[in-house]
């Protein structure tokens, strides 16, 4: 089942910037989609659009089979939201807070203090819930932001960037939260983040959108093969006369020089476009009197592909 | 979904009785004008009853058989019933206006608005919930602040003169249908400027014109011009109701969640 749909939608702000233009996406049930872009791209736009915090300029979008435009509140009972402005009251404790937010999503009082010790103990806040807000620290708010959101136990997650005030124990203990989420209880994920690595740990399907264009979205070996299909093969090795290398189209890896300098052994890296290639090259290495100390073959990664994304755009325009 | 409603009202009371530089004022302003002022005009009549040639005029309007208990009765019951209503005014007006600007601006200040949007309850259900929170308020501490100022008037004109001067008819006009009314116009006031203003001193200030009309009730009062009468507050009370309820009309579709966030 789809999750959540978008269907050409756009979001001009007043004065005539235009956030989102003729976005179009949908989310399969329980799937992590990873929305990455660089800053100003549209990403907070479109959870808002998403949300019914803002109301289209043009297309529709649906969470869940309604729409957010319309019915925001049927969308809200259904989802979590974890926004940056989304802010909790200072004068209330953890437990306080959440306990509200939890009234307000229809939990009495006894089920939402275990939901959210529960919640607490899962994000690491059980020593602070009983300190007010105004003494918790900006990652301790964030997880807190995440626990509000998980109270009611939401169907789908929205999340804008939930870890970027994180330690990196937090961040990966949340990303934990997130990736349990979608595979045990089935929760779609809707993740927004400049943090490529944790997405490549945790997401299933990515976006990638700039200036509200989508520019890329599927799978990280769709992405691959759309983008860069070639594997890096790196190898270190020494005694290679300098004609075998021209005739490999081998190039000394800028990555691995400093470690190497000054000793015998040189880093060579080259493309290939499958991994059946990668014997051959060994063979022909060694038969020519070079000594392999080590060989590894790498796909590009999340990173590799948003740069390579990104700039094909500036090169376009 | 009441529950819901419940607890939004519940939780903007306390966040003003959790804040001292709110809630100080909504505690100091009734006690001045309930009862540090009624107590001084007391003591004056007792201790120097000649000085009062001010309210000569005033007293020139009353009809002639109220004269026969005595002047100092006269000039008190005036006081109680005439002049303290238009005063205690301040405090409904106040009281709504300051409860209204925390709970709308001040949540739009402090982020929390947001959050509160992303909950299932409809932007109607979320007005209704914050106005009736202000409302409440203003009764709560109109109500309070009225028994207040009669425990401690009686006490003192009771010890002082010997016997109680019992509150008009104009007093339940005033504390039932009167200041509830100006309340609700206080409170969409303040409600109609939380999409444009950013801050909580800002939308405050507002609400200070509202006092201006009542100045000149005072004014007028002391100068004798008009008297304070249950019919006048009558006819003030519908006057009231009436813009409060076209006021509260115009605010039901004027805001989306757009509007108020930007
Ligand atoms: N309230 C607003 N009014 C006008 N323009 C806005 C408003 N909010 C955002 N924008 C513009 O819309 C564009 C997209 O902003 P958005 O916040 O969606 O970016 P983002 O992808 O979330 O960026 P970041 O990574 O920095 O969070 C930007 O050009 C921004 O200037
Ligand atoms: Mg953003």
């Amino acid at each position: 089942m789809r999750s959540v749909i978008m269907n050409r939608i756009t979001k001009i702000y007043p004065g005539g910037n235009r956030a989102v233009s003729r976005l179009s996406l949908s989310l399969n049930q329980g799937e992590v989609f990873g929305f990455l872009g660089p800053n100003g791209a549209g990403k907070t736009t479109t959870v808002k659009l998403l949300t019914g915090m803002l109301s289209p300029s043009d297309g529709n979008c649906e969470v869940m089979g309604i729409d957010p435009s319309k019915e925001p509140e049927k969308v809200h009972a259904l989802s979590g939201v974890v926004t940056e402005h989304a802010r909790m009251y200072d004068h209330l404790t953890g437990m306080e807070n959440l306990i509200f937010y939890g009234s307000l999503f229809g939990l009495g009082k006894e089920e939402a203090r275990q939901r959210a010790e529960n919640l607490l103990k899962r994000l690491a806040l059980n020593e602070a819930e009983n300190q007010r807000l105004s003494a918790y620290s900006t990652g301790m708010r964030q997880r807190l932001s995440l626990a509000r959101a998980l109270l009611h136990r939401p169907r789908v997650l929205f999340l804008d960037e939930p870890t970027s005030g994180l330690d990196p124990e937090s961040a990966q203990n949340v990303n934990r939260l997130i990736r349990d989420l979608a595979v045990k209880e089935n929760v779609t994920i809707f993740l927004c983040t400049h943090q490529l690595r944790y997405a490549q740990e945790i997401c299933t399907r990515y976006g990638l959108i700039e200036e509200g264009r989508l520019l890329a979205a599927g799978t990280l070996d769709e992405l691959r093969r759309s983008v860069s299909p070639r594997i890096t093969v790196r190898v270190k090795a020494a005694g290679i006369s300098s004609d075998l290398i021209s005739l490999l189209h081998l190039r000394k890896s800028e990555r691995e020089d400093r470690e190497a300098a000054g000793s015998r052994e040189i880093c060579l890296e080259t493309e290939v476009s499958s991994e059946k290639e990668i014997p051959d090259l060994v063979r022909r290495i060694v038969s020519g009197g070079g000594d392999i100390y080590h060989v590894s073959a790498c796909l590009p990664s999340l990173e590799d592909i948003y740069f390579t994304l990104t700039a094909g755009k500036e090169v376009r325009s | 979904m009441k529950t819901a409603i419940y607890a939004v009202i519940r939780k903007d009371f306390k966040s003003v009785t959790d804040n001292r530089q709110l809630f100080l004022p909504i505690l100091l302003v009734p006690v001045i004008l309930i009862v540090i002022i009624p107590t001084i005009f007391v003591l004056t009549i007792y201790f120097v009853p000649e000085e009062m040639g001010d309210l000569e005029t005033l007293l020139s309007m009353l009809p002639e058989s109220a004269g026969n208990a005595g002047i100092q009765h006269t000039i008190l019951r005036v006081i109680l019933n005439n002049l303290l209503p238009v005063f205690f005014l301040i405090i409904p007006i106040m009281t709504s206006s300051v409860m209204a600007a925390s709970s709308f601006v001040g949540e739009k200040e402090k982020y929390t608005l947001e959050t509160l949007l992303y909950c299932p309850l409809s932007l109607g259900q979320i007005f209704y919930a914050k106005i009736m929170a202000s409302f409440l308020m203003s009764m709560l501490v109109s109500l309070l602040s009225f028994a207040a100022m009669i425990l401690v008037m009686e006490t003192e004109i009771a010890v002082m003169f010997g016997s109680i001067i019992l509150p008009s008819l104009s007093w339940p006009v005033l504390l039932l249908l009167l200041s509830p009314s100006v309340s609700l116009i206080a409170i969409t006031l303040i409600v109609r400027g939380s999409a444009k203003a950013q801050s909580m001193e800002e939308s405050q200030q507002k609400a200070v014109f509202l006092i201006l009309p009542l100045m000149l009730l005072i004014v007028g009062q002391f100068a004798g011009i008009l008297l304070v009468s249950v019919w006048l507050l009558l006819v003030l009370s519908a006057i009231c109701a009436f813009a409060a309820w076209i006021l509260i009309r115009g605010c039901r579709n004027r805001f989306t969640c757009e509007s108020l966030l930007q």
